[in-house]
């Protein structure tokens, strides 16, 4: 089995809002899946029921498991952080790796040890003396030092300055990362980790708008620059979106072989962001 | 399980270091308390009958009975201190990693639901009176020894008048048998207060007793009569732990002076009574409404998603 989760139809409503709308995917195994989608979109809900925190409607597989029912198995093969400074600030370092290590038969005191070795995190802070910096740092140490099969990531830098962002997404693929892990990450900065995830998926109102490998990404769309007559008649090919850049016209365009649009413009293969926004909001354009 | 159990009790004893402080600051205060008491004691040396200790006119059975109040008078405060402590440690611990939000990362491992609220609850009916015990064997040994000082100082043999006769074996078996029995007896209130704590979204404390206040009042106008208010009230005010007994039976007064009986049991243990405390039904319905209450707090952690 290379499918680390199985979503079939997976719904989940609060009151009349349905937060979650018949959702369907899968995960494979050694992939880096980016969840994009804007507040509200059902994101930490979606993320909610993968890690067992949430019941939901529909079919859900985790490593097998069923999530919300099978929720301590499934938490000795799946890490997350679920937010920032989340580990309880009056504990001390020492004090948290002795409860992890006493209750987490797959985390790896050593390798904590070592991680944090390189840190400035002294094992007799305690956490509300730390940074939020180092909070994070804290958990990322703690986390790749359990040997888990899934690492669930919801927005995990948000509220950082940008040199904690850029190490940690280093040490993620440095230390964390390999063949048999996988990686399920939300983050409204989506540039950030544009260059490590090898598949995208975005959601909006509940649903999934797009669900891609990031190397197929360059084959299904391009965007083209162009103005004046030029933009005209790329309108004929039916662009998905269409925003100003600096007096210029950007039009995206799915599933137009790139020889059809040769000549009318700069051509290039959108960023996350800008297909993100040519998606949803095309959509609903 | 047993691990998980153990890390869990080992969490709560890090982050309520009040279990264990408390007690030590009552033990304390108790101690300097002792000290004080026997300076003035001895300041008014020839006008005060040293009924207690210093007296050698007393036979060891009533020094037995008299070390006994003593001692038992050191449990009650002890004892007080630790209701208090209970009430707030059970209303803090399923609301505080809601309210730091830590709880995210505590259902992050592998621990269950249901294993965490079980931690909580042993913390507050088993672990909070064993630490307690500990402390009052402590303050009962340094009580004693500083009597034990305070007669040497007057000449007395400490040994002869207070370690000899004093039924410590006998009070401290009774004493932990009490503090044991006491959070079973008092089962709904702990089930009730961790219920609270798991659900409430401000202030536990006001929306545990807010009820316990209005419901009686509801009840007396819209019905017309008191039961919850009864019950509220046997349950606090009478623990069947203990035979029928009255001070006639300690004390006798005889002329114009009180003196103790020859015939009162030296330690506790005989005053109690457990067939009586097990063959209570209001324990045992005591205990349904705790694991009611506890089994709700459980599906309420598990269920809610309020992050």
């Amino acid at each position: 089995m290379t499918s680390l989760v199985s979503a079939r139809n997976v719904s989940k409503s609060f009151g009349s809002v349905r937060a979650v709308d018949d959702v369907s995917f899968d995960i494979e195994k050694g992939k880096i899946m980016g969840l994009i989608g804007p507040n509200g979109a059902g994101k930490t809900t979606l993320l909610k029921a993968v890690l067992g925190l949430t019941d939901c409607e529909g079919t859900l597989s985790v490593l097998g498991l069923d999530p919300f029912r099978q929720r301590k198995e499934l938490m000795q093969n799946i890490c997350f952080i679920a937010d920032v400074a989340v580990l309880p600030r009056w504990m001390r370092v020492n004090q948290l790796l002795d409860f992890v290590e006493s209750v987490h038969p797959r985390f790896s005191r050593p390798r904590a040890e070592e991680l944090l070795a390189r840190t400035k995190i002294q094992s007799k802070s305690k956490i509300r003396e730390l940074s939020k910096g180092m909070v994070t740092q804290l958990h990322l140490s703690i986390i790749t030092a359990v040997d888990a099969k899934l690492l669930v990531l919801d927005e995990p830098t948000i509220g950082l300055d940008i040199i904690f962002r850029k190490e940690f997404y280093g040490n993620l693929l440095n230390d964390y990362f390999d063949k048999d892990r996988t990686i399920l990450i939300t983050t409204h900065q989506v540039e950030e980790i544009e260059n490590l995830l090898t598949d995208v998926m975005f959601i909006n109102d509940g649903r999934i708008v797009l669900h891609a490998s990031m190397d197929a990404l360059p084959e299904r769309y391009v965007e083209l620059m162009t103005s004046g007559e030029n933009a005209e008649r790329a309108r004929r090919l039916n662009p998905i979106f269409e925003r100003d850049v600096f007096g210029k016209k950007v039009l995206t365009f799915e599933g137009i072989a790139r020889e059809q649009l040769r000549g009318l413009g700069e051509l290039r293969t959108p960023g996350i962001a800008d297909l993100f926004v040519a998606k949803v909001k095309g959509a609903t354009a | 399980m047993i691990g998980n159990q153990v890390a869990l009790i080992r969490r709560e004893l890090w982050e309520h270091r009040a279990i264990y402080v408390t007690p030590l600051v009552i033990a304390l205060i108790v101690s300097i308390m002792a000290i004080t008491g026997q300076a003035v004691v001895s300041a008014f040396d020839q006008a005060v009958d040293l009924a207690i200790l210093g007296a050698s006119n007393l036979g060891p059975a009533e020094r037995a009975a008299a070390i006994t109040v003593l001692m038992t008078g050191v449990s009650s405060l002890l004892i007080m201190a630790m209701w208090v402590l209970t009430i707030f440690y059970a209303l803090d611990a399923l609301y505080a990693e809601r309210k730091d939000r830590s709880i995210l990362f505590w259902r992050s491992l592998p621990c269950t639901d249901a294993e965490t609220v079980i931690s909580k609850l042993i913390t507050a009916a088993v672990v909070i009176p064993l630490v307690t015990f500990a402390v009052i064997v402590i303050t009962h040994l340094v009580v004693l020894a500083l009597a034990s000082v305070w007669l040497g100082f007057q000449g007395a043999n400490a040994w002869h008048l207070v370690w000899r006769p004093a039924p410590l074996a006998n009070n401290w078996t009774a004493t932990l048998i009490m503090l044991l029995a006491l959070p079973l007896w008092l089962s709904p209130f702990i089930g009730w207060f961790l219920f609270v704590s798991a659900f409430t979204r401000r202030s536990p404390l006001l929306v545990a007793f807010l009820p316990i206040v209005i419901l009686p009042m509801l009840e007396k106008s819209l019905i017309g009569t008191s039961l919850f208010v009864d019950a509220f009230f046997i349950r606090t005010a009478s623990l069947p732990l203990f035979r029928g007994m009255s001070t006639g039976d300690i004390f006798s007064y005889k002329g114009d002076e009180w003196s103790l009986n020859g015939e009162v049991p030296s330690g506790l243990l005989s005053l109690m009574d457990l067939s009586r405390f097990f063959g209570s039904p209001s324990l045992w319905l005591g205990l349904v409404v705790c694991a009611l209450f506890v089994t709700a707090a459980i599906y309420v952690r598990r269920y809610r998603d309020d992050s």
